[in-house]
């Protein structure tokens, strides 16, 4: 019987037939083209660490940690859509409600002011009709991720067209076609995060927290910092505040080329965004609030930065004016500290409490030794006692 | 476009799960040695009898939820994911994966029959996913069932595996008309008879020597000889120890003569055409 397991033999028998194979034209089996091809919506999954963030950061976390299938978190974003609709008096039973009815002429939908969840659902499901009438023209671009018999695409452009595929296969009524959505199959080799943020960037609507963490990712990714694969808290992308483009200058072109061709300083200012707290950054996303008007809120202590995130919001402030209320809270602080117990103040105010613990002699003699002198030591206990009479009087205007 | 090779014959024991198995490893191993950027292989095994899976997995403990019988009684609209979702990686090589058979799929033919549709139950989800994969190879049943019809409407080339007797060589005929009905009776343009395999070829056999000389000289089947294996023990051998013919006794003669018919099926993938 023959020796088992010889697997270096099974290497030189295929070789050898492949060798024959190849002769002619040794490159007829190597592709590294990019391919489009129509993928299986369930093998797509979007980038977790995108720092263009699509779904509200709860569902976000909920779907990239597996807890929720795509069509329950879509379930969940029409519930709280819902809610939000339904406080603001504009209940709605199906999605297609949100888009506004091409027989009414009243232009009455046009002043209404949209939550960002209800904007967003009202996007997806007017993409997801677009879809429905005339097909997915523009295809994902995605990334060859599979692992073993698991096979996955990672989306690295079109999570907006992706959350509306399934809002359409599963929410709405006419959905004709196989499951599949056609997908650019980027060589995982060819992937990069650099790629990644040229396309961002070169789409509109970028919000400055999207930004600060594309500024994030790319600067991380140049001084070899791991990039997970699922998602990552604010905090993953605030060790970039420890890091800037001084420390890989060779690096630094390419990362404000795909930045979108910004300057160093407005480079620094995004990246600092990254100093928001977390609920000032998630609001400041979700309301897609601009760099100018967040500046100034970095500089106050990040117990205030929600506060004032959500006065920006409400109150719909500009950038002057953001600036004129921290600024102003920053003197009132200053006055504030203005307005502290010097520790001398302190010290004499002590001792009032503690004059019944020493004799009248003893406090003479304490003073003459400390002065050297019995007229030094009257003209320190004059001095003294018009100290008191004066915070006596300062005691009545209190 | 991805080529799905089925291994059909409705005579059971002339080597279609051995040359299927067979076959499957060697294209993933052949395309990789080549630089191809996707050497995977998808094995779908439809006979209930799951031999091709118990060589390529070492198990054939697969029923209800993890097998080609999942894949069939699932909604059409989740059909594709269970597919994904059944199948597994053998244990031969990790380029070669498989959907594994179940002793239910005998139970499947009638549970499916009379389901509007049910040929399609296969040919439809695997062509959501067919494009991950570099090839496709279906070891069908000995029989000319539902289960093999599906394999063959799944399949874009039919190769017919078959011993050098007078029955079996007779009977040929009537296996490439069964496929030729397929492919009229239920419009599969993409269907056509790609090749015959002889197997179990023995030359001291004086009848086995005169049946292959007439096949090499008929009009029709002797263009589609694609290959002549010998019998060899070291193909019974391989089964028992669940190894690959390539993997248990590359020096065999029947690995070189499997080796060589790869080949072929490997050309005709990197071509794309006949």
């Amino acid at each position: 019987m023959p020796p088992k397991n010889q697997t270096h033999r099974i290497d030189d028998l295929l070789g050898s037939v492949t060798e024959e194979l190849l002769m002619g034209n040794p490159q007829q089996f190597e592709d590294n083209s990019i391919r489009v091809e129509r993928l299986l919506l369930e093998m797509v999954r979007p980038d977790p660490v995108q720092p263009r963030r699509v779904l509200p950061e709860q569902l976000h976390f909920a779907f990239h940690s597996n807890r929720l299938t795509p069509t329950q978190a879509l379930k969940e974003l029409v519930q709280l859509v819902q809610v939000a609709a339904r406080q603001r008096g504009r209940p709605f039973n199906n999605v297609l409600e949100l888009l506004p009815n091409p027989d009414d002429e009243s232009d009455e939908d046009s002043s209404v002011h949209l939550s960002p969840e209800e904007q967003l659902l009202h996007d997806l499901v007017n993409l997801a009709i677009t879809i429905r009438d005339d097909g997915q023209v523009n295809p994902l671009t995605v990334v060859d991720v599979s692992q073993g018999v698991t096979q996955q695409f990672r989306i690295e452009t079109g999570e907006r067209r992706y959350w509306a595929t399934w809002l359409l296969r599963d929410f709405i009524a006419g959905y004709n076609s196989d499951g599949m959505i056609p997908c650019i199959i980027i060589p995982t080799e060819r992937s990069s995060v650099f790629r990644q943020a040229k396309e961002n960037t070169a789409r509109s609507g970028l919000s400055a927290i999207a930004m600060a963490r594309q500024a994030a990712l790319l600067l991380l990714t140049v001084h070899g910092y791991q990039i997970p694969e699922n998602a990552v808290p604010n905090d993953f992308y605030r060790q970039a505040l420890d890091i800037d483009l001084r420390g890989k200058r060779e690096y630094t072109e390419a990362i404000l080329s795909a930045m979108g061709g910004v300057k160093k300083g407005y480079f620094s200012y995004i990246k600092n965004l990254l100093r928001l707290s977390d609920e000032a950054m998630e609001l400041a996303d979700r309301h897609n609030l601009d760099e100018r008007r967040l500046r100034p809120v970095v500089a106050l202590a990040p117990e205030y930065h929600a506060e004032v995130v959500r006065q920006i919001i409400d109150l719909n402030l500009t950038a002057k004016q953001v600036k004129e209320l921290c600024e102003g809270d920053l003197h009132e602080r200053e006055d504030d500290e203005q307005e502290k117990i010097p520790a001398s103040a302190l010290k004499i105010a002590k001792a009032a409490q503690t004059t019944t613990a020493a004799a009248p002699q003893d406090i003479a003699r304490a003073l003459i030794k400390q002065e050297g002198d019995t007229s030094l030591a009257r003209a320190r206990l004059q001095a003294l006692r018009k100290l008191l009479t004066d915070v006596e009087r300062y005691l009545v205007d209190e | 476009m991805t080529r799905v090779f089925v291994f059909t014959n409705h005579k059971g024991g002339v080597g279609k799960s051995t040359s299927a198995t067979n076959t499957a490893l060697g294209i993933a191993g052949m395309l990789r040695r080549a630089g191809a950027p996707n050497a995977r292989v998808l094995l779908i095994d439809t006979d209930s009898q799951a031999h091709a899976t118990l060589v390529t997995t070492g198990t054939k403990d697969y029923g209800a939820d993890d097998s080609l019988y999942t894949v069939l009684m699932a909604d059409r609209q989740n059909a594709a994911q269970t597919l994904l979702n059944c199948i597994v990686q053998s244990t031969w090589d990790a380029d070669l994966h498989v959907l594994p058979a179940s002793p239910m799929l005998e139970g499947a033919e009638r549970e499916l029959m009379g389901i509007a549709g049910a040929p399609y139950r296969l040919a439809d989800p695997l062509s959501r996913i067919i494009n991950r994969y570099a090839a496709v190879v279906i070891d069908t049943r000995p029989s000319f069932s539902l289960m093999t019809e599906m394999g063959l409407i799944a399949a874009t080339d039919a190769i017919v595996p078959v011993e050098p007797r007078y029955l079996e060589t007779v009977g040929l005929m009537s296996v490439i008309g069964k496929i030729n009905d397929i492919r009229e009776g239920w419009r599969q343009p993409n269907l056509r008879v790609s090749g015959i395999l002889v197997t179990k070829m023995n030359t001291r056999i004086r009848g086995h020597n005169h049946l292959l000389d007439e096949l090499k000289g008929h009009s029709v089947l002797g263009k589609l000889l694609l290959g002549v294996v010998p019998a060899n023990e070291a193909v019974s051998y391989a089964h028992q120890n669940h190894q690959s013919i390539f993997n248990y006794d590359p020096k065999a003669s029947a690995s070189k003569a499997y080796a060589q018919f790869v080949g072929k099926l490997v050309q005709r993938i990197a071509k794309g055409g006949a």
